[in-house]
């Protein structure tokens, strides 16, 4: 099973770009918001703090701290950062699934709760659970229905979709029987069945063969080609360095720095070296 | 609208192939049979024996469907995390909530609409002919199964705890059983420590008493039996809507 290059007309006919590092690709005509030459996600000093209320007590934990950074339409944009330091958050936050406690979330210029912000955008969650008793088809109609694809293309879309993914052959499986790695190619097809301008990923490639991780490098550099944004979080620093065209670090909720692939490509000890200068 | 009507249509489609609802299916028929038995030992009251026992425990099961099916509406799709994959689409938390609870409640009705034409086959078989309104007490017993999952949803999205809402719930569906009795102590208590939270108490529990309807068309001669039935359809929509809308509130300010 390996994914397939993307063919046909999956964004109305647009070509197939490919761009070279530090160039970017030319915004789509007659697109449904208004907003190409914002940034496509904006933080501006966002905080946010989680409280927990037990026994009459509250505490307060940092979720992340001031947090300002924008990434522009067609970037590559990596997020590095250890275990709680605040990676999910930042995705929960664009995504309107938390509210920051100070700042303002923009994404493709508008609050993250808008419905014609959410429809632009496409998200994998770490890990992503679908009802054993679906099958990939079944779980993608009701996804594309919801991101508002329209009954006539969604048959089309979906075949387009899982021949990406490489699971044309098991669209009419149940997904109960699907390894991880399969359920996982189902979470992406998902998050690109609308094709959307943003694509959110969070630890895409967790838990997967080295196999696997090919060909979602192989996939996410596919749709990078084709112009897409896309902000992934991971811990495999090889990974972010194949994929992204910068990289920040996340460090105790703060966004402590952010390099950019011709930085991390002159250095000595490589994204590795730097990271680990950064998080020490 | 359409987010709404797709969550339904998939909810209902998901709670058909879960094996829960199978299996409430395969009770119900054994329970049906075994009503069969309790008939035989009522002698002469055979029809009578079979038609309650088996209408009661219809009810029962929609209700264990559909508390199930509420308490998980929202707290297995937070834990799983497919509620992720929807709330970060283009769809609102109020259609979220009203979408998922009308594919439960469209599968209760499949499954108690199920166990009833089962039911009216073996009533059917014993020579049973009526002229009971076993709509009217079908029509009841979907009612309180509808009012008890709306509080059940609402309790389960402001706990966060299945068990909780499921324990509160069934304390409430007893309650609402004894609601006239519950009445009858505020008018003639004389503690202050009890009326005050009884009374509170009378207004946050339905009034599922009502909805016996088999045993009020019974026991009173209506003079226009559809104002009746507006009133009790009128009772249990606010009720539904009420809880829900909480629940909704709930949710739009739920963080996850």
């Amino acid at each position: 099973m390996t994914l397939r290059r993307w063919e046909g007309s999956h964004e109305r006919d647009l070509p197939v770009v490919h761009l070279g590092r530090g160039e970017r690709p030319p915004f789509r005509d007659g697109g449904p918001l208004p907003t190409v030459n914002a940034p496509v996600l904006e933080f501006r000093s966002v905080t946010k703090t989680y409280s927990r209320s037990h026994l009459g007590r509250t505490t307060h934990s940092r979720g992340i701290v001031d947090l300002t950074w924008e990434v522009p339409e067609g970037e590559s944009f990596g997020l590095l950062g250890l275990n709680g330091s605040g990676k999910t958050t930042t995705f929960k936050l664009a995504l309107g699934l938390l509210r920051p406690t100070s700042g303002e979330v923009r994404i493709l210029g508008r609050s993250p709760a808008d419905a014609v912000a959410l429809a632009a955008v496409g998200f994998l969650p770490e890990l992503p659970y679908f009802y054993p008793f679906l099958t990939p088809c079944e779980a993608l109609r009701f996804y594309g229905r919801l991101s508002g694809l329209r009954e006539e293309e969604l048959p089309d879309r979906i075949a387009r979709t899982l021949d990406l993914v490489g699971l044309t052959e098991h669209g009419s499986r149940r997904m109960g029987e699907f390894s991880k790695g399969m359920v996982q190619r189902v979470g992406l097809a998902q998050a690109v069945l609308h094709d959307p301008r943003l694509i959110i990923l969070d630890e895409p490639v967790s838990g997967l063969d080295p196999l696997a991780v090919k060909d979602f490098r192989e996939l996410l550099g596919e749709l990078r080609g084709r112009g897409k944004t896309l902000i992934v979080s991971s811990h495999s620093i090889s990974e972010l360095e194949k994929i992204c065209d910068r990289v920040g670090i996340l460090k105790e909720g703060r966004l402590a720095r952010s390099i950019a692939h011709q930085e991390w490509e002159a250095a000595a000890e490589g994204l590795e070296g730097l990271f680990v200068e950064t998080v020490r | 609208m359409r987010n709404i009507a797709i969550l339904a249509m998939t909810g209902w489609q998901e709670n058909l192939r879960r094996r829960f609802y199978l299996l409430s299916l395969a009770f119900a028929g054994v329970f049906l049979y075994m009503s069969l038995i309790l008939g035989v030992l009522a002698v002469e009251q055979e029809n009578r024996v079979l038609l309650d026992f088996g209408l009661g425990f219809i009810e029962l099961m929609g209700l264990a469907g559909a508390l199930y099916g509420a308490t998980t509406i929202v707290l297995r799709e937070m834990e799983t995390k497919t509620v992720y994959l929807v709330l970060t689409r283009p769809v609102g938390r109020g259609e979220y909530i009203l979408g998922r609870f009308l594919g439960l409640m469209l599968s209760v009705l499949a499954s108690m609409a199920l166990m009833s034409a089962f039911h009216l086959c073996v009533l059917w078989a014993k020579g049973w002919r009526g002229p009971e309104p076993y709509a009217a007490a079908f029509l009841g017993a979907y009612l309180k199964v509808l009012i008890m999952a709306a509080l059940t949803t609402f309790l389960a999205i402001f706990s966060s705890s299945a068990l909780t809402a499921g324990v509160i719930s069934g304390v409430a569906w007893t309650l609402g059983h004894f609601l006239p009795e519950i009445r009858f102590l505020i008018i003639h208590g004389t503690s202050r420590a009890v009326i005050v939270p009884v009374f509170v108490l009378s207004y946050i529990v339905p009034d599922l008493q009502l909805f016996n309807l088999r045993d009020r068309l019974a026991a009173i001669s209506l003079a226009a039996p559809e104002a009746g039935l507006a009133w009790w359809l009128g009772y249990a929509a606010l009720y539904t809507a009420v809880w829900l809308a909480l629940a909704w509130g709930l949710l739009r300010r739920k963080e996850f």
